[in-house]
């Protein structure tokens, strides 16, 4: 930096790049225009501040003349925004913490007992499917067992003498009052009923995913629109605030 | 009464900024100055404390509503000056503006002498004074 000792120009140049960042949205010869007239400025009052150090002379022509936010006021459309934003700096502090303190822990309570819910239904479906599924076993192990007593007589003997069918003594006691082709017929009718039953349940459980699908789209949807609402929210707070603040002021940015 | 002192402040500060422009003009009406020049003139008066930097806001509207025309002067001191001096339209603005602000002056010490109907001579005296 020309006419500066080295510690000096370095921290003229440091400033300027601070005034040059807040001017970002200004078209580059304005910025520079205007960067040379602080730099003249800064010169000039720097020539004249007394004292034999130098950078806490140029320290206090940079305090005399103001923070780079102050000074380009007027020249940025966002400079009253900025300025708004830190008159009501305490309010957002308070806010701020207010929401850290009960907003986050209500919403994440609110939250994790939606999830709870969902939850609980998504392991209800599951076990109805369980279930469900369990019956339709049972009746296609009893479909089989009936067509083996009524197809292969000797087998059915054979794993009963094996232990692989236990029937307790009083079912025993009324199951041999039937022929084999009558007790085939009756395990099939008993298979028949399970896989009925099991089947309307498989049949009511498409319903019950549609439902199950419907509450977390519902669920989901919700809070997709919840995120939504605090997002617009944050972004047009700054911008109500700054007109709040240019129509208080009167001033024209 | 915190609440009291803030909105006094931010008064005082509205107050001030709104005839500083004024301040300027004037300032720039008896002839051409440059940024730091202006800032030397205005603090010479004592009655308004300001950061050197505000300035430029305010050359920058009367630039920018054409009441003002800059030139770049070089300088034998150090980097080139940019100087200012009010247009016709600022100049025709200014002596308009000063008998607006006369009027606002004079409606101030007359409704504050009817507030304060006693006691207070010697204050509003020099109240009148601010004017220049």
């Amino acid at each position: 930096m020309n006419g500066y000792p080295e510690a000096v120009g370095r921290i003229v140049t440091d400033y300027l790049e601070r005034v040059r960042a807040q001017l970002r949205l200004v078209p580059a010869v304005e910025q520079d225009e205007f960067l040379r007239e602080i730099q003249s400025h800064l010169y000039d009052a720097y020539q004249q501040m007394p004292g034999q150090d130098d950078v806490a002379r140029i320290l206090a022509v940079l305090r005399n003349f103001g923070e780079p936010a102050e000074v380009v006021a007027g020249r940025l459309p966002g400079a009253m925004v900025r300025s708004g934003a830190r008159r009501n700096l305490p309010l957002y502090v308070v806010g701020g913490i207010f929401i850290a303190l009960f907003g986050i822990p209500l919403g994440a309570g609110g939250a994790g007992v939606l999830v709870g819910l969902l939850c609980a239904l998504a392991g209800v479906l599951i076990a109805y499917f369980a279930t469900v599924g369990s019956i339709l076993l049972v009746g296609s192990l009893l479909m089989l067992l009936g067509a083996v007593r009524f197809l292969l007589p000797h087998l059915w003997d054979q794993l009963v003498a094996m232990g692989f069918i236990q029937i307790g003594p009083p079912v025993a006691e009324f199951w041999d009052r039937f022929s084999s082709s009558e007790q085939a017929l009756m395990l099939i009718m008993i298979a028949s009923i399970f896989a009925a039953a099991g089947l309307g349940g498989l049949w009511l459980g498409k319903y019950m995913i549609r439902g199950l699908r419907f509450l977390f789209v519902l669920a989901f949807d919700w809070m997709r629109r919840g995120a939504q609402r605090i997002r617009r929210g944050l972004h047009r707070g700054p911008r109500e605030v700054a007109g709040r603040a240019a129509t208080a002021t009167g001033f024209r940015s | 009464m915190e609440y009291l002192s803030e909105g006094k402040e931010r008064r005082i500060t509205q107050l001030r900024k709104g005839i500083l422009e004024l301040a300027v003009m004037g300032v720039l009406y008896h002839g051409r100055h440059y940024g730091y020049s202006l800032v030397r003139v205005l603090s010479a008066s004592g009655s308004i404390a300001l950061k050197e930097g505000t300035i430029y806001p305010i050359l920058g509207r009367l630039d920018r509503d054409g009441l003002v025309r800059s030139e770049w002067v070089e300088s034998d001191q150090g980097p080139p000056r940019k100087y200012y001096a009010l247009t016709a339209a600022g100049r025709q603005l200014f002596d308009e503006l000063s008998q607006e602000f006369e009027l606002l002056v004079s409606l101030v010490q007359q409704n504050w002498q009817a507030a304060e109907p006693s006691g207070r001579g010697e204050e509003g005296g020099r109240a009148k004074g601010v004017r220049q």
